[in-house]
């Protein structure tokens, strides 16, 4: 209990303190990179609940399975004989925009809003990182997260196809449409960390940005299809009937407006720059009708929508750096 | 009016036990619970408060029980340790806003009281969320002293204040406890509760370690012998005096030019050292009880409570 | 004496709901509705069936229940979540007086942000004053309810807000266009029942007629207030939060 004095004959002011406490540390200490890695790592695992108690992991557990459904039960009636039912890059387009909508808009506060509620920025600041590391991290762990969710059930997809196919050509014509699905979904997980990431960032409160994201994703996408619902002038059925007849694809003829309406939320931006990219649009489950060249306009209002979105991202750290 | 009565209260959760079977009763007066973190302390205050249960036992104030019965606030005041209030407001808005809650005759009166009484006057025009710990600390105090309550309890309540809000504090809790309110306040800093309370409550892993005055209860530990610092004309004739002696355990020659001695028996060593010096004609010229101390008191407690679960595990 | 509304707990509410940014926040999408109203109506003056689209998916499904989950799950749930919910506790104001204070609040507070607009839009819209008269009330009586439940949702978990988006998203928006029988769970078909009764469309695809929309809403609106009043009843504080 009390520290131990000596009893000194001399009897002056001998003091000794014994340096029982305190220690300096003189080992090896990791660098920059290391600790962003570990600070990308921690992010990563949080974004499905991992280091928190059971009650965090339900929301994340129900959206995983619940993308995993579509997969599972291709491979079940593939078993049984029937075709494919699922397609790589458009999977179950509605359920993949809700779960998707609600994966992140309460994980991404489980990220960010988390810290900035409890104040501990200024301990990640103090350490030899930079300012930028921070939402750095923050974001490779998101999309890493975003992209598992959205990789693992194509996979389990392709391989549920894949057992169920027989010959080396088929197994390579599977392969061939499984990579661009993969794509597409990096694509999705990039952009939506971003815009869940940045919109997460503006408040401490996890409630408030869960809201915040939610309102986001729901609004634009209720918006935009309102707005091609309107513009449309029966192009749709068009566009379905011309690919029965021809047997292949024809790009149908689509009105400005209704191009422009798919440009107001990410998920049509999505389905645009897909298309785009692929030549082809697959007729029935698309939210957007085939862009043609437009679909230039597309991928460059996603790229903008993206950097807008980092940008703002890390602006938010550099002036939370300042105030916290 | 009441005491707050606690009798074989426990609380678990799940496997953790929190509260250990407590039985004790806190009457008017400042009363100190003492504790290290996570004995406790937070969760017996809670369950007073009435925000929280007993797993078993019974714990009413003034014969009612506190839990589900909202009138109780009427005649209690409790001060939180979370920092949280509503920070947009002022804090003359919400102490009159509390005031008002507890449906008081006149909230403004009360209002300027209780804000005065803390000595909040100046900052009381600014938001809380401008305030310093202390000063949320203090307004919080404000807002449960504003109906003029016969029981106040407070958890950790110095905690973030500098040593003159501190004093201020402790002073007014000794006022409040002298005017035969019950005041329960707890801590895990000795001074604290040294200075302002006169009863302390000792809590320890959930169990009642002691309870009573602590001076008293320092007496009651007879194992451990006191200890007193002696400084006398002829310090090794006195020593050789005292060895001879049989409630004298030890005796150390310092080299301060004092002697420091160790008795199991309180009683008869202060009945017999100035008879002792006396007779041989030694003077007395300084006698210290070195360790009445609240901490002795307390690390003693602790030290003897952890050894001893430490034994007793696995039951 | 006034056992219910409670003036002081009302004021203190509504400035913490509409504290700073927060206001505009609520105000865009409102905004957006608006917006959207006008900038179709300039394109397309000759109505199709664009109202029901835009008022009722966008406002009605949409706006609604999301403004409601956001004010709802506030009102409470924010105060439980940063512990200053124990000011309020901690005085003999009756647990009912709180909950329906708050409830008061955050439904007039969404029937603002939400059912106002939709008003408005519609309105605005050229076709039928009627349909938008029915879907404003509609958007009352859904604010009424989904607050009241949300409400609950902020008592009884931390999680209220994404237990919250599953409820709408997946319930109401998936499973209850789907399953025939989710209708008789579901507040957004309680809302669009009242409001086909007004006026009826077939594209509000309401599934329930009035006198069912109006019980089941009744019952569910008042079994939510009084289970959070005795949720509410039995606090607890259990330590610091995760």
């Amino acid at each position: 209990m009390p520290a131990d004095t000596p009893t000194a004959t001399t009897g002056a002011a001998a003091g000794v303190i014994h340096d029982l406490g305190y220690r300096r540390y003189d080992g090896p200490r990791l660098g920059r990179v290391q600790m962003v890695r570990a600070l990308t790592w921690h992010s990563f695992r949080s974004a499905f609940g991992f280091g928190r108690g059971a009650k965090a992991k339900i929301v994340p557990a129900i959206a995983f399975v619940a993308l995993l459904l579509p997969a599972v039960v291709n491979a079940a009636s593939m078993a049984n004989g029937n075709g494919r039912l699922v397609f790589y890059d458009t999977y179950q387009p509605v359920l993949r925009d809700l779960v998707m909508t609600i994966f992140v808009a309460v994980q991404a506060p489980e990220l960010v809003s988390r810290d900035l509620r409890s104040r501990v920025l200024p301990l990640y600041f103090a350490r030899p990182i930079k300012t930028s590391d921070y939402p750095l991290a923050k974001y490779l762990a998101f999309t890493a997260a975003c992209a598992v969710m959205m990789e693992v059930p194509l996979l389990v997809l392709y391989l549920g196809t894949i057992v169920n196919v027989h010959g080396g050509a088929e197994v390579w014509a599977q392969t061939r449409e499984f990579i661009p699905g993969l794509l597409v979904g990096l694509m999705w997980a990039v952009v939506l960390a971003a815009i869940s990431l940045f919109l997460a960032s503006l408040t401490g409160r996890r409630a408030f940005a869960t809201g915040t994201v939610a309102i986001f994703f729901l609004a634009t996408y209720t918006l935009a299809e309102i707005l091609l619902q309107v513009e449309n002038h029966g192009i749709r059925q068009q566009q379905a009937q011309s690919i029965q007849n021809a047997g292949h694809f024809v790009a149908p003829a689509v009105p400005m407006a209704e191009q422009v309406s798919g440009l107001f939320s990410p998920f049509t931006l999505f389905d645009g720059v897909r298309m785009w990219l692929s030549g082809h649009g697959t007729g029935q489950s698309d939210n957007v009708l085939y862009p043609g060249s437009f679909g230039a306009v597309y991928a460059l209002v996603l790229v903008v929508l993206l950097a807008a979105c980092l940008t703002g991202l890390f602006a938010r750290y550099r002036k939370a750096a300042r105030l916290s | 009016m009441s005491a707050i009565e606690l009798t074989s209260v426990s609380r678990w959760y799940g496997n953790v036990v929190a509260v250990n079977d407590i039985t004790m009763s806190i009457g008017p007066g400042v009363t100190g619970l003492l504790g290290p973190n996570g004995a406790g302390k937070s969760t017996i205050l809670h369950m007073i408060a009435g925000f929280l249960a007993p797993s078993k036992g019974t714990l009413t104030i003034g014969g009612k029980p506190s839990w589900e019965n909202p009138e109780i606030y009427r005649s209690l005041g409790l001060v939180p340790e979370r920092d949280s209030v509503y920070a947009f407001l002022t804090g003359e808005q919400f102490v009159n806003a509390t005031a008002k809650l507890h449906k008081l005759p006149d909230p403004d009166a009360a209002t300027r009281r209780a804000i005065e009484m803390t000595d909040m006057a100046a900052a009381k025009d600014r938001r809380i969320a401008t305030y310093s710990k202390g000063m949320r600390q203090r307004i919080k105090v404000a807002a449960a002293l504003v109906h003029d309550p016969e029981i106040l309890l407070l958890d950790e309540p110095f905690n973030g204040m500098d040593p003159r809000q501190r004093l201020h504090m402790m002073d007014l809790l000794g006022k409040l406890g002298a005017e035969g309110r019950v005041i329960l306040f707890s801590s895990h800093i000795l001074e604290e509760v040294e200075k302002v309370s006169g009863t302390i409550q000792v809590m320890v892993a959930g169990r009642l370690a002691a309870s009573g005055d602590f001076r008293a209860i320092r007496r009651l530990m007879t194992s451990r012998p006191h200890v007193f610092n002696v400084r006398s004309s002829d310090d090794r004739k006195l020593a050789a005096v005292l060895v001879g002696r049989p409630y004298t355990n030890a005796v150390e020659f310092t080299g301060r030019g004092s002697l420091q001695v160790r008795t199991s028996d309180f009683g008869a060593f202060c009945a017999q050292i100035a008879v002792l010096t006396r007779e041989n004609g030694i003077a007395l010229r300084e006698l210290l009880p070195t360790d009445e101390s609240l901490e002795s008191v307390f690390g003693y407690l602790i030290a003897g409570s952890s050894s001893s679960s430490a034994q007793g595990q696995g039951s | 004496m006034s056992a219910f509304f409670n003036p002081v707990i009302a004021s203190i509410t509504v400035r913490a709901t509409l504290g700073r940014r927060r206001t505009l926040l609520f105000a865009i999408p409102a905004v957006v509705l608006i917006a959207l109203t006008l900038a179709v109506r300039a394109s397309h003056p000759a109505g199709s069936s664009w109202e029901a689209q835009i008022l009722g998916d966008f406002g009605f499904s949409v706006l609604l229940p999301l403004l409601a989950l956001i004010i709802g799950t506030g009102v409470l749930g924010a105060e439980i979540d940063d512990g200053s919910a124990i000011h309020l506790l901690a005085t003999p104001v009756r647990r009912g007086s709180i909950v329906l204070t708050k409830w008061v609040v955050a439904a007039v507070l969404t029937m603002l942000f939400a059912a106002v607009p939709e008003l408005i839009a519609g309105l605005l819209a050229p076709s039928s004053g009627k349909l938008a008269f029915a879907l404003f009330v509609g958007a009352l009586v859904g604010s009424v309810i989904y607050t009241a439940v949300f409400v609950l949702a902020s008592v009884l978990t931390t999680r209220a807000i994404a237990a919250g988006l599953l409820y709408v998203l997946i319930w109401e928006g998936l499973l209850g266009n789907i399953v025939g029988g989710a209708r008789i769970l579901s507040i957004a078909h309680y809302s669009l029942g009242v409001a086909n009764a007004i006026y009826p469309d077939k594209d509000l695809n309401a599934g329930l007629g009035l006198s069912t929309s109006l019980v089941l809403g009744i019952v569910v609106t008042v079994g939510a207030l009084v289970l959070a009043s005795r949720r509410l009843s039995s606090f607890a504080i259990k330590g610091e939060p995760a």
